[in-house]
C-alpha cells in the first residue's frame, strides 16, 4: 500500500455533509463563520489539516507545579500522591512512582513491583479538598454554647445536664473564633472534672445510675471522666495521637483540682482502638501471646497456596491485589473462602461458600481431617505447640512440673528471653532483645509436663525448650491417650494431652460431613482443603480477613485456624503463616511512642535534642463498653468483666479522626438517643462534616492531608515502608488547623483558666513550628525506626518515597523469629497455646477450641457451643449457676450463655426471633468504593458505588446521586414480594434496636429505622443479606434536608451533611456486644509497645473486640422501585437484571453471538 | 469502499477510506484477570478530563462487570442484536462487519443509546450468572461467573466514528494512530456516537460537539503512559505501541504479547474496527461466552495464560506491567529480572521475578538497637 496513492471514495452521506452540504449546513444554522471559511478534508484516516486546536487538550493537562502529600484513611494502605497544581488549585492526583526507591539505613531496596500506589478514593481528594462540607471554621453547638455560658447549669442533685441544653442534632451552630472554641472547650473539661472529683463526684455518678464498679474505678479523680480518643492514631503518631499526649496533660487539671502534685494526680481515659473497630484478632493473643500475627500481602508469592478467607482482598487490599494476581500467574493456587460470591472470588482458582460466621466450625473440620489422616506434622507439633502437654483431667489444669517432680525448680530461661527480678525496671524498649517477663510471674507459670515415650512416664518442659531445642532434649511426647501421673505431694492424677483432648471434640462433632451440616461448606471440600493445605507445609497462607473477625466467636476462629496451620508447618514462614487483615494498627513499629504521648507534664523537656522522661498519668479503656450503653458486663450474679478492663463513666468525649466512636459506630442511634443525653461535652476534629460532627457541641476545623503545616509519620501493617506526611506547600484552604495545635490549643486554654502554665511547656515544639522534635524522639527509642532522621524522611517523602521500615525482615514477616529461629512465643509456654486453662476460658467453656453459632446472625439458637456433651475438660457454668432462667435467650443474656449441643441438637433449634419473621442474616462487610466513608459521597466515586447510581436523578426519592442498597438473594426477594430495585425496611430485634424503646420515640424513630433499595444479588446464598459498611447514615438533619429539598436530596438543610440512605443506616441493625474471654484478667499477653510481657487488660491486645457484622433481620417492602406508576426501575423494566434478564441479554450469557469452526 | 486487511478477521474488509497504517499505532494490553473494578482508572482520567460542566455523565474511561454490567447500558447487546452472529472458520471472520452489513451508501451499522442509557454506569456490579443457593464448592471455569471489564477508546485501525462523520472532523495521527475529535471542527452530529460500537465517543450537551478518549496524547507525545494506566493499581495495564510498518519484534512487549504469542485479544474484533485494546480473558470464564468478546483465540490464550509458570519470557513481559509510569518500547529477560527501555534507550523499568527478602541482624551494632517483627 503507497503512502501517495491513498483511495478516495466515501460514503454519500459524507458527501452530503462536507462536499456539497453548504445548503444543509444553512438549514441547520450553524454558524456563519463555517461559511468564511470552508475547509475540505478529503481523507481523514491520511490526513488532517488543521491539528492546532489539539493545544486545547495540552493546555488542560499542563500543571504550574505538583507536591506531594500522604493520604492515609483507615485502609492499611498509605499512598504518597503527588498533587498538580493550577492558578493555586489542585487539579488533579497522581501515584508517585517514587516506592521503587525506598531503602532502608542499610541501602537495601524495593523493586519497582511495588509502584503504582493510590486509588480512585485518593485521586478523587481534589473534589473533597474543595467540597461543600469541608469543616471550615470553628463551629459550636448554640444550646451547648448557652449551658457554658450560663454557668453549667446542672440538677441540683445529680449534677445531671438539663436536656434542654442537649438537642445535639436538632440545634443551631454557631461560628467562633478559634480562642472561644479553645476556651469554651477547656471550661467545659474543667467544670465536669471539678463535677465529678472526690466522694460528692462518685455520688453524683451513683445517683445519675452508673454501675458502681465503674465509678469506683474513676478512684475519685474527675478528669477519670474525660474521654479522649485519636481514631487509629498509628495514621498520624504525632497528629493523632496528640489526644493521648492531651488526656496525660489532663493530670494537670487533676493537680490543680485535687492538689495531688506529680505523684497522686490522674489524667483522663483513652480509648481503644485496634480492637474498637474490631479489627484485632482477638483469638491471636490467646494462641501467640501477642497483639496480631500478619505479613505484608507481597508475601503472597512465596506461597504455593493461598487461603483467602472470609477477606474481599481486591475490593479491601486493592493496591496489594496485584501481588495477589501476579502469584497466581506464577503458579499459586488462590483459594477463596467467603460467605458469597465475592469480588475476589472471580480470581479464584477455587471457590468454597459458607455460611456466614461458621469459620471457628471449618478450621475445626478441617483440622478433624489432618488428625483423622494423620496428615499433621507430628514433629512440628511435639516441637512448637501446647498440644502434647498435659491437662489434668480433675480440674483443668496443665500439669506443672513441680507439681510432679519433688523439689522441682523453674528452669533458668535463657532463650532470647529476659527475666526480670522484682523492681527492675529492665532495658529500654529499643535495648529489649526479646520477651522481657517479670520474675514472680516466671515462677507462677513454672514448667509444664508431657508424657515422654521413651521413658514411658512425665517429663519437664519449660518455655526455652522449642523448636530445635526441643528437639535437643530427645524428649517424644505422647499425643494421644490418658496417662495416669504419680503426683510429688502423693497420689495420682489422671491427665490427658491437650492433643487428644481437642481430638475428642473434633472426631464427635467436626468431622466432614457435621462440618457441612454447620458451614454448607461440602464435606468434600473440607477434606479437599485439609489434603491440599497439609501437602504444602510452610507454603500455605492462610489470609484471614474482616469478615470472620466481625462475628462473636473470633476469637474461637483465630484459634481454629492457628490449630490447622501449625498442625501443618505453617506458621512464621513467609510462604506458610496466619495473617489477620483488618484495620491498621500496631502502633508498636513506634514503640518508642511513650516519648510522646506519655512525656511526664509535670517535667516537660524542652531542649529538642534530648530525651523525654515518661510517666504516663492516663489510663486506657475499651470504649466496647461505652457502645454497651456505658456498661460492662453484668450476667445475673457475675461480674464478668475483669477488675483490669473496667472502665469510668464518660461524660466528655473529645476525639479527632474518628467518624467510628459516633457517626459510624455500631448501634449508632442507640448511643445518640440514649447515651449522649448523659454525655455534657463532645468535641470533634474534622476536615469533612461527618455524622459524628452533626451530634457533636464543638468541631474543629482541621487540615486536610493536602495542607498539613507540620509532617507526621505512619506505618502500614501490609506493606513494608515507613511513611512520613511531609508538610505541604498549599496554603490552607479554610480557617482550618492541625489536630496537635488543636490538642495544644485546648490544654493551653485549660492552662489559661487554671493559671497554669507547665501546659505550654508541653506543647512547646508545637508553638515553634513544627513537631520534628518528637518526632525524632519516637523514632530514635523506636525498634523499627531507629537510625532514621525526620529530616531525610520528610525530604524522600516530599519527593514521593517512603523509607522502608527496619524490622527484622523485608518484606515484613510476622512471627518469622519464632517460625525460624527457635525462639519462644509470648505465652507462658512459650509455645503456641491452643488449651487455656485460666478461669474465664473454663467457664466459658473455651478452655478448648470449640465452634461457636454467632450471636445474633444464625438461624439457630445463638451462641451455642457444639461439642460433644460428655467431654471431661468441657464444663462451662450453665445458666443456673449464674442465676439466669435457661430459657433466657434475649441478646443481653446470650453474651454469657454456655450451652453445649451436639450438631444434629443445633440444626432442630431456631433463632428465638425466627417465628416473628426475622430470617435474614444481615452482614456489613466494607467495599471497594470507601475507605470507611472516605470518597463515598464524592460524586465521581459514589456514582460508581453499586448498580443505582444516577447523576440526573431521575428518581426524586434518591437521597444523593447513588443510595445504599441491601443485597439478597433473588429467590429469598421472590418470596417476600419484593422486585430488584424496592424500597425495602429492614428491621433486627425490636428489643434494641435501631436504638433501645424506639416504641415511644416515633421521632427518632423515622430517623432510625433503616430503608433502603434491595437488590437482586445472585451471588449471595439464600438467607444472607449483606449492605456495605461504607456509607454515611440518616441523621436528624439529613432526614429533614429529605423532606424539605425541593430536589429531594437527604442532606441537611443546616449542615449540608449529605446522607447515603433516605431513612436510617447500616448501623441501625447493629448493637455492642461483650464475651467474657475478651475481657480477662488472666491470659498472658505481650503488653502493646515493646517485649514486656503482662496479664490481662491491654489496649488493643485484650479486651473486647465486639460482633458488628451479625444482625438477623426481617425484610418488608416500602415501596416500589419504579418512579411514578411503573412498579419496576427502569433496568429491571429493560430486562438487564438478575432473574428478570431479557431473551437478548440471556443470549448474550448462553454465548450465542459467536460461533467458531476449525 | 476499499477495500483494506483486517489482521484480526485474517481478511480484507470494507471501509470507506484507505491510507497506509500510522507510523507506529498506539496500543494497550488490559489483562483481565488482574482487574479488581477499583475505578482508579476512571477517576484519573475523569479528574483530568472530563470534570467540565456537560461531562457529568461521560466517563472516556470504565470499568464494567460482565455480563450484567454495561456503560452505557447495553452498548454491546444492541449492536449484537442487530448483526449477525460471528462465524469464524479458524481465524477468519465469515460474516459481514459493520461496515459491510449494510452496503456502500450507508454509515456503520450502529445504534445510538439515550441520555437515561449513561446513568447507571455500574450496574451489574459484581452480579453472577447464577444464584448460589446455600453452599459451594467449584474451581476451573467457575458455573457461575463474573469478570471486569475496563474500557477506554480503542484507537482502531479503521476506526467507525472517523468513517461515520459527516464533517471529516475526527482523524487519526499519523505518529502514534491516536484518533481525535477535532473539537473546533465538530458541530456534534453524533453520527460518530451511533457508529462507535464500543460507545467511545461522547456527545456533551453543554459544549454540543462529541468528545472521546485522546489517548492522553500530550503525555504520549513525552513518553508517558496514559493516565489511566499511570494509575492502575491493579496493574492490568501495559501501554506502547505496535509495529505497523515491519514485521512484529519480539523486544518489543506488545508485539511480542499480542502478534508472536498472540495471548492478548481484541475486543469484538468482529465488528471490523481493527481496535488497539487487547484483552487477555479471563481464565474462569467460559469460552462459549468469551468468544463474543474476543473471538476465536479465547482457549489458546487461556492456556497459555495458565502455563505462564512455565514461560520465563513471556512472563516477564507481564511482570512489567505497571512497573512504570514512561512507555516501554523494548524489554528483555535478563536472569530473574525483566527489564523495559524507553523509546531513547533509557532503562526505564527493572522488576524481579520475585520480590527480594532481606533478614536484617537480630542487633543492629551501628545504631545499637534489637530489630524485630514482634515489636
Amino acid at each position: 500500500m503507497s503512502r501517495n496513492t491513498p483511495t478516495r471514495r466515501r460514503f454519500l452521506f459524507q458527501m452530503a455533509g462536507a462536499g456539497a452540504g453548504c445548503a444543509l449546513l444553512a438549514n441547520r444554522a450553524v454558524g456563519a463563520a463555517d461559511f468564511l471559511k470552508p475547509l475540505r478534508v478529503d481523507n481523514p484516516l491520511y490526513a488532517y489539516p488543521n491539528r492546532d486546536w489539539e493545544k486545547v487538550y495540552r493546555d488542560l493537562y499542563h500543571s504550574d507545579s505538583s507536591f506531594v502529600f500522604l493520604c492515609a484513611p483507615n485502609d492499611t494502605h498509605n499512598c504518597l500522591l503527588r498533587g498538580h497544581v493550577k492558578n493555586g488549585v489542585v487539579t488533579r492526583i497522581a501515584p508517585t512512582y517514587g516506592y521503587h526507591k525506598a531503602t532502608d539505613l542499610h541501602g537495601n531496596r524495593a523493586s519497582r513491583r511495588w509502584d503504582p500506589r493510590c486509588c480512585q478514593k485518593g485521586l478523587a481528594l481534589v473534589r473533597r479538598f474543595y467540597g461543600d462540607r469541608r469543616c471550615k471554621r470553628p463551629l459550636v453547638r448554640a444550646g451547648f454554647k448557652r449551658w457554658v455560658e450560663e454557668g453549667f447549669p446542672r440538677h441540683p442533685e445529680t449534677a445531671a445536664v438539663d436536656p434542654k441544653y442537649l438537642k445535639r442534632g436538632d440545634d443551631d451552630w454557631v461560628p467562633v473564633s478559634w480562642d472561644e472554641a479553645f476556651r469554651l472547650s477547656a471550661q467545659a473539661l474543667r467544670n465536669i472534672a471539678e463535677t465529678y472529683t472526690g466522694d460528692q463526684g462518685q455520688q453524683r455518678l451513683r445517683d445519675q445510675g452508673y454501675d458502681p464498679l465503674m465509678v469506683e474505678a474513676t478512684g475519685g479523680a474527675g478528669t477519670q471522666v474525660l474521654k479522649f480518643r485519636g481514631g487509629m492514631p498509628p495514621l498520624g503518631m504525632t497528629r493523632i495521637f496528640a489526644q493521648y499526649r492531651m488526656a496525660n496533660a489532663m493530670a494537670l487539671l487533676d493537680d490543680k483540682i485535687r492538689g495531688k502534685g506529680a505523684e497522686g494526680s490522674v489524667g483522663a481515659r483513652g480509648w481503644d482502638n485496634y480492637s474498637w473497630h474490631t479489627d484485632l484478632p482477638p483469638g491471636h493473643p490467646m494462641v501467640t501471646g501477642q497483639q496480631t500475627v500478619d505479613f505484608d500481602l507481597c508475601n503472597v508469592e512465596h506461597a504455593n497456596l493461598a487461603l483467602v478467607w472470609g477477606m474481599n482482598w481486591i475490593t479491601t487490599k486493592m493496591p496489594d491485589s496485584h501481588w495477589m494476581t501476579e502469584a497466581r500467574m506464577k503458579g499459586t493456587k488462590i483459594v477463596v473462602i467467603s460467605a458469597e460470591y465475592s469480588a475476589t472470588a472471580n480470581k479464584a482458582d477455587e471457590v468454597v461458600i459458607v455460611r456466614p460466621g461458621t469459620t471457628p466450625a471449618l478450621a475445626l473440620g478441617i483440622a478433624q481431617v489432618m488428625v483423622k489422616e494423620k496428615l499433621y506434622d507430628a514433629d512440628y507439633v511435639r516441637g512448637n505447640t501446647d498440644l502434647p502437654l498435659l491437662v489434668r483431667l480433675d480440674n483443668g489444669q496443665l500439669l506443672r512440673a513441680a507439681e510432679v517432680f519433688p523439689g522441682y525448680r523453674a528452669a533458668t530461661l535463657s532463650n532470647n528471653t529476659v527475666v526480670l527480678a522484682g523492681g527492675d525496671p529492665g532495658p529500654a524498649i529499643h535495648a529489649q532483645p526479646g520477651p522481657v517477663i517479670p520474675a514472680a510471674k516466671r515462677e507462677e507459670w513454672g514448667d509444664y509436663v508431657l508424657w515422654d515415650r521413651k521413658r514411658g512416664g512425665p517429663a519437664a518442659l519449660n518455655r526455652d525448650q522449642i523448636g530445635a531445642h526441643f528437639g535437643k532434649t530427645g524428649l517424644d511426647p505422647q499425643l494421644t491417650g490418658d496417662v495416669q501421673v504419680r503426683l510429688a505431694g502423693g497420689g495420682t492424677v489422671a491427665c490427658r494431652t491437650v492433643f487428644d483432648a481437642t481430638r475428642q471434640i473434633l472426631d464427635a462433632s467436626y468431622t466432614p460431613e457435621q462440618v457441612e451440616k454447620i458451614t454448607w461448606a461440602p464435606a468434600s471440600a473440607v477434606r479437599s482443603l485439609a489434603r491440599q493445605i497439609a501437602a504444602n507445609p510452610e507454603k500455605t497462607l492462610f489470609v484471614m480477613g474482616m469478615g470472620p473477625n466481625q462475628f462473636f466467636n473470633s476469637d474461637l476462629k483465630d484459634r481454629a485456624v492457628f490449630l490447622i496451620a501449625a498442625m501443618t508447618r505453617n506458621v512464621g514462614k513467609i510462604g506458610g503463616n496466619v495473617g489477620s487483615y483488618a484495620g491498621n494498627y500496631r502502633a508498636s513499629f513506634f514503640n518508642g511512642l511513650g516519648q510522646y504521648l506519655a512525656e511526664n507534664p509535670f517535667d516537660v523537656e524542652t531542649d529538642p535534642a534530648k530525651p523525654a522522661r515518661s510517666k504516663g498519668y492516663w489510663k486506657a479503656e475499651s470504649v466496647h463498653y461505652f457502645n454497651h450503653g456505658d456498661t460492662i458486663l453484668r450476667h445475673g450474679k457475675a461480674v464478668l468483666t475483669g477488675k483490669s478492663h473496667i472502665p469510668t463513666p464518660t461524660k466528655a468525649i473529645h476525639v479527632s479522626n474518628s467518624n467510628s466512636l459516633i457517626g459510624n459506630a455500631k448501634g449508632h442511634y442507640d448511643t445518640i438517643v440514649n447515651l449522649f443525653p448523659k454525655i455534657e461535652f463532645i468535641a470533634i476534629n474534622e476536615w469533612w462534616w461527618t455524622a459524628s460532627c452533626e451530634y457533636s457541641d464543638v468541631v474543629f476545623p482541621v487540615d486536610s492531608w493536602a495542607e498539613l503545616k507540620y509532617p507526621d509519620m505512619t506505618i502500614s501493617v501490609t506493606n513494608p515502608f515507613l511513611y512520613v506526611f511531609p508538610a505541604t506547600p498549599l496554603p490552607r484552604i479554610h480557617d482550618t488547623r492541625s489536630d496537635v495545635e488543636v490538642a495544644a490549643g485546648v490544654c493551653k486554654a485549660v492552662g489559661k483558666l487554671t493559671g497554669d502554665r507547665r501546659h505550654d511547656d508541653y506543647w512547646r515544639f508545637v508553638e515553634q513550628g513544627g513537631m520534628r522534635p518528637y518526632i525524632q524522639r519516637i523514632l530514635d527509642h523506636s525498634n523499627a525506626t531507629r537510625g532514621h532522621t525526620i529530616e531525610d524522611l520528610e525530604a524522600k517523602a516530599a519527593d514521593g518515597v517512603p523509607a522502608i521500615l527496619e524490622t527484622r525482615t523485608y518484606p515484613k514477616i510476622g512471627a518469622w523469629e519464632q517460625g525460624n529461629e527457635n525462639k519462644p512465643w509470648y505465652t507462658k509456654t512459650g509455645r503456641l497455646e491452643f488449651y487455656r486453662e485460666e478461669p474465664e476460658f473454663m467457664d466459658s467453656g473455651e478452655n478448648l477450641v470449640v465452634h461457636r453459632e454467632p450471636i445474633d446472625s444464625t438461624f439457630y439458637e445463638p451462641n451455642v457451643i457444639v461439642a460433644p456433651k460428655n467431654h471431661p475438660l468441657l464444663r462451662p457454668r450453665q445458666p443456673e449457676d449464674y442465676g439466669i432462667a435457661r430459657g433466657d435467650v434475649s441478646g443481653d443474656a446470650r453474651q454469657a450463655r454456655h450451652v453445649v449441643l451436639s450438631v444434629d441438637e443445633l440444626m432442630k433449634t431456631r433463632h428465638p426471633l425466627n417465628a416473628d419473621g426475622y430470617r435474614f442474616i444481615f452482614h456489613t462487610p466494607k467495599y471497594r468504593h470507601g475507605a470507611h466513608t472516605t470518597a463515598v459521597d464524592t460524586d465521581i466515586v459514589a456514582i460508581w458505588f453499586g448498580p443505582f447510581g444516577d447523576i440526573y436523578r431521575e428518581d426524586k426519592r434518591m437521597p444523593f446521586i447513588n443510595e445504599m442498597y441491601v443485597d439478597v438473594n433473588p429467590a429469598d426477594a421472590k418470596a417476600l414480594g419484593i422486585e430488584d430495585g424496592d424500597y425495602v425496611w429492614i428491621d433486627a430485634d425490636p428489643h434494641d434496636r435501631p436504638f433501645k424503646h424506639w416504641q415511644k420515640n416515633p421521632e427518632w424513630y423515622k430517623v432510625a429505622r433503616l430503608m433502603a433499595r434491595a437488590r437482586y444479588y445472585p451471588g449471595t446464598p439464600r438467607g444472607v443479606t449483606r449492605m456495605w459498611h461504607n456509607m454515611y447514615g440518616s441523621t436528624v438533619g439529613s432526614v429533614q434536608g429529605s423532606e424539605t429539598n425541593p430536589n429531594g436530596m437527604a442532606k441537611s438543610p443546616r449542615t449540608a451533611y449529605q446522607s447515603l440512605f433516605r431513612r436510617g443506616s447500616h448501623q441501625s441493625c447493629t448493637r455492642g456486644w461483650l464475651k467474657p474471654t475478651w475481657m480477662t484478667d488472666s491470659l498472658t499477653v505481650k503488653g502493646l509497645l515493646g517485649q514486656k510481657v503482662t496479664q490481662g487488660f491491654v489496649p488493643d491486645v485484650h479486651c473486647p473486640t465486639g460482633a458488628p457484622r451479625e444482625s438477623m433481620v426481617k425484610l418488608s417492602l416500602a415501596e416500589p422501585g419504579g418512579v411514578g406508576d411503573q412498579r419496576l426501575w427502569r433496568p429491571a423494566r429493560l430486562g438487564l437484571r438478575p432473574t428478570y434478564e431479557s431473551d437478548l441479554l440471556r443470549r448474550f450469557i448462553a454465548g450465542r453471538f459467536a460461533e467458531t469452526t476449525s | 469502499m476499499t477495500k483494506r486487511y483486517n489482521w484480526q478477521l485474517g481478511r480484507e474488509m470494507e471501509y470507506p477510506y484507505d491510507a497506509p497504517p500510522p507510523q507506529r499505532q498506539v496500543a494497550y494490553i488490559f489483562d483481565t484477570n488482574k482487574c479488581i473494578e477499583c475505578q482508579t482508572c476512571t477517576v484519573a482520567c475523569k479528574t483530568c478530563w472530563t470534570s467540565g460542566k456537560g461531562q457529568e455523565t461521560i466517563f472516556w474511561n470504565n470499568v464494567e462487570t460482565k455480563p450484567y454490567g454495561g456503560y452505557p447500558l447495553q452498548w454491546d447487546t444492541k449492536l449484537l442484536q442487530i448483526t449477525d452472529p460471528a462465524r469464524w472458520k479458524g481465524q477468519r471472520l465469515e460474516t459481514p462487519t459493520i461496515f459491510e452489513t449494510d452496503g456502500e451508501k450507508h454509515p456503520p451499522r450502529g445504534h445510538r443509546p439515550v441520555t437515561e442509557d449513561y446513568a447507571a454506569p455500574n450496574l451489574g456490579e459484581d452480579d453472577i450468572t447464577g444464584t448460589v443457593d446455600l453452599g459451594a464448592h467449584f474451581g476451573g471455569v467457575h458455573p457461575m461467573w463474573m469478570f471486569y471489564l475496563a474500557r477506554i477508546c480503542n484507537h482502531c485501525d479503521h476506526p467507525a466514528c472517523l468513517a461515520a462523520c459527516p464533517r471529516q472532523a475526527i482523524y487519526k495521527r499519523d505518529e502514534d494512530g491516536i484518533v481525535l475529535v477535532d473539537q473546533q471542527r465538530c458541530r456534534g452530529y453524533q453520527e460518530c456516537v451511533k457508529a462507535c460500537p464500543y460507545k467511545k465517543t461522547f456527545f456533551n450537551l453543554v459544549s454540543r460537539v462529541s468528545e472521546k478518549c485522546i489517548g492522553c496524547f500530550p503525555r504520549v507525545e513525552q513518553g508517558q503512559v496514559a493516565l489511566c494506566v499511570e494509575s492502575c493499581i491493579g496493574k492490568i495495564r501495559m501501554h506502547g505501541f505496535l509495529s505497523t510498518r515491519e514485521e512484529p519484534r519480539e523486544d518489543n512487549p506488545l508485539d511480542y504479547i499480542i502478534k508472536i504469542k498472540k495471548l492478548a485479544l481484541p475486543l469484538y474484533p468482529q465488528q471490523g474496527t481493527g481496535p488497539n485494546v487487547y484483552y487477555i480473558p479471563p481464565v474462569h470464564v467460559p469460552n462459549g461466552f468469551l468468544e463474543q468478546l474476543f473471538g476465536p483465540g479465547v482457549e489458546r490464550s487461556k492456556q497459555i495464560y495458565r502455563a505462564l509458570a512455565k514461560d520465563k519470557q513471556l512472563l516477564g513481559a507481564l511482570l512489567l506491567f505497571g512497573a512504570t509510569d514512561r512507555i516501554i518500547t523494548r524489554f528483555a529477560v535478563e536472569k530473574d529480572e525483566a527489564v523495559g527501555w524507553a523509546d531513547n534507550g533509557e532503562e526505564v523499568a527493572r522488576v524481579p521475578f520475585t520480590e527480594p527478602v532481606y533478614i536484617r541482624n537480630h542487633y543492629d551494632e551501628k545504631h545499637d538497637v534489637y530489630r524485630h517483627n514482634t515489636t
